[in-house]
């Protein structure tokens, strides 16, 4: 790392873990670990979510190695201080092995059985008990200065248009380019929504085998559509303007800025260093549970689940989406949407297509809001109470050496 | 950027601009380098015009990069979409949304 990447920020401060990660919230997460156990989980986080209480779950009764991925990477995720795991009692997920890593991990945590408590009142009681100390001792702990260096972000879009390849998208890769040379580790997502950069993206990887990994990621996700007989593209794209799946890759793909390519990494891994990342977010082996990505909160879970602290979401048509451990900062890339949704949206990057600003303004624009949102300011989704979760299930096979160049 | 301008065109060996607001039949399309031509039709904000003419089983070239293949001949100043522009890779004929 050069000298320039530790150099914290002005007003930018983390909650330090024991692992050495710095978190930029410190919230108090309620898990529930079956789909039998949300309505009791929510109830618990229900009127504690404006004091950083957040609700995510698994529904799935039978086990899965992802899930148990996911919602480990999760319960010990840095903007994360602490853990109360509901359980309804006969559901297979491993609830023993995530209380012991969220312990080891030096956090509060507390599981609590529905069966084993007395059923749906008394453990709603105690688990707001709990919550209520636990979101005391959150508020009081202490933050120390963070740099740019100590950030993992992530990027995704939705609903794009045909100005978003030319506006938003480009301005938050240029912010990208900024953000990773000031040492930070970033991640883009979605290889369904890659297919026709592959040629592109193989170039810029830091080594030749990584490049393969790259195009192979892509051409997986290429062979599973097909499969499956439909893509990442529809009827919303084409009304505004994109005409086929690798135009909207192209423009998807611009997010990513113009740094070389240092990984690849699968839902639930930590990027080994900074620099920049693809995750690849299609299953491996055959189609076994239809659409890999069943929604843009799902693909979002996933980067969170890598380690983003926050992520930069771009959509053309609009979008709210927000999420329970990673604050969503979101760009719009034309000026007409975000009149209409000004309350949800940060940053309007219509304003390139308008002539009023630069690539590099609204870039500029980028970093400003993720500076302020790793000072402790809510985004505009955080503001409106938004912390969406879904995980569902999925298969992946480890990633071989080649895809994380040493 | 001039007011007059409401195209852009990615890359000069481009055969498509891209509108940056609605452009009306009849209208002068123009990019921030002098580029003009004249829509044929009405091109909706972030939709494809093209730049020449351009045959059936051509090429739709965006920012340097293949976008698509023609089904049709394009004639320039028309738009350039789903009813005239097929994917290399997988193609959605269905509409998912509405």
């Amino acid at each position: 790392m050069n000298r320039a990447s530790s150099q914290t920020v002005s007003g930018m401060r983390g909650f330090p873990r024991a692992d050495g990660r710095k978190g930029i919230r410190n919230f108090v997460v309620v898990a529930y670990l079956v789909e039998c156990a949300h309505h009791v989980a929510r109830q618990i986080a229900q009127g504690y979510q404006t004091e950083g209480a957040q609700l995510i779950g698994f529904p799935g009764c039978y086990p899965s190695d992802y899930a148990q991925r996911v919602m480990e990477a999760m319960c010990t995720h840095p903007n994360v201080g602490a853990v109360l795991l509901v359980s309804l009692g006969c559901e297979e997920f491993r609830r023993g092995a995530l209380l012991d890593m969220v312990a080891a991990s030096g956090r509060e945590a507390k599981l609590l059985v529905i069966q084993e408590s007395g059923g749906t009142r008394a453990t709603i009681a105690e688990g707001r008990q709990w919550l209520d100390a636990a979101l005391v001792r959150a508020k009081a702990a202490e933050t120390i200065p963070i740099a740019i260096s100590d950030l993992v972000i992530g990027t995704k879009c939705g609903g794009s248009d045909g100005l978003s390849g030319i506006t938003i998208n480009p301005a938050v890769g240029r912010a990208f380019d900024r953000l990773g040379d000031a040492g930070g580790t970033l991640m883009f997502e979605e290889t369904c929504e890659l297919i026709g950069c592959q040629e592109h993206m193989a170039k810029r990887a830091t080594t030749p085998e990584l490049g393969r990994e790259l195009r192979a990621a892509v051409e997986k996700a290429d062979r599973y559509y097909n499969e499956l007989g439909h893509g990442s593209f529809g009827g919303g794209n084409i009304k505004h303007g994109l005409s086929t799946l690798e135009e909207k890759s192209l423009g998807a793909y611009a997010k990513s800025g113009s740094r070389p390519i240092a990984g690849l990494i699968k839902p639930g891994t930590r990027p080994p260093k900074s620099g920049l990342y693809l995750m690849d977010t299609v299953n491996d082996g055959p189609v076994r549970y239809g659409i890999p990505n069943i929604n843009d909160t799902q693909t979002i879970t996933e980067m969170v689940a890598s380690g983003c602290h926050m992520i930069i979401f771009t959509t053309g048509a609009g979008s709210v989406v927000g999420q329970a451990v990673a604050p969503v900062i979101k760009g719009v890339s034309n000026s007409r949407v975000y009149q209409r949704l000004a309350e949800d949206i940060d940053v309007n990057g219509g304003t390139i297509a308008d002539g009023t600003e630069t690539i590099d303004d609204v870039a500029e624009r980028i970093v400003a809001a993720v500076v302020r949102l790793a000072s402790g300011h809510p985004s505009k989704s955080e503001e409106l109470g938004h912390q969406e979760f879904a995980l569902s299930y999925k298969t992946y096979e480890p990633a071989g050496p080649a895809c994380l160049p040493v | 950027m001039s007011a007059m301008v409401n195209m852009i065109v990615l890359d000069g060996d481009d055969n498509v601009g891209i509108a940056l607001r609605d452009i009306a039949a009849n209208e002068q399309a123009c990019d921030a380098r002098g580029l003009q031509l004249t829509a044929g039709e009405r091109i909706v904000q972030g939709h494809k015009i093209a730049l020449r003419d351009i045959a059936a089983g051509e090429r739709v070239i965006r920012f340097t990069m293949a976008v698509g293949i023609t089904t049709a001949a394009i004639p320039r100043g028309r738009l350039v979409h789903v009813h005239n522009v097929k994917s290399q890779y997988l193609n959605n004929d269905e509409d998912h949304y509405e």
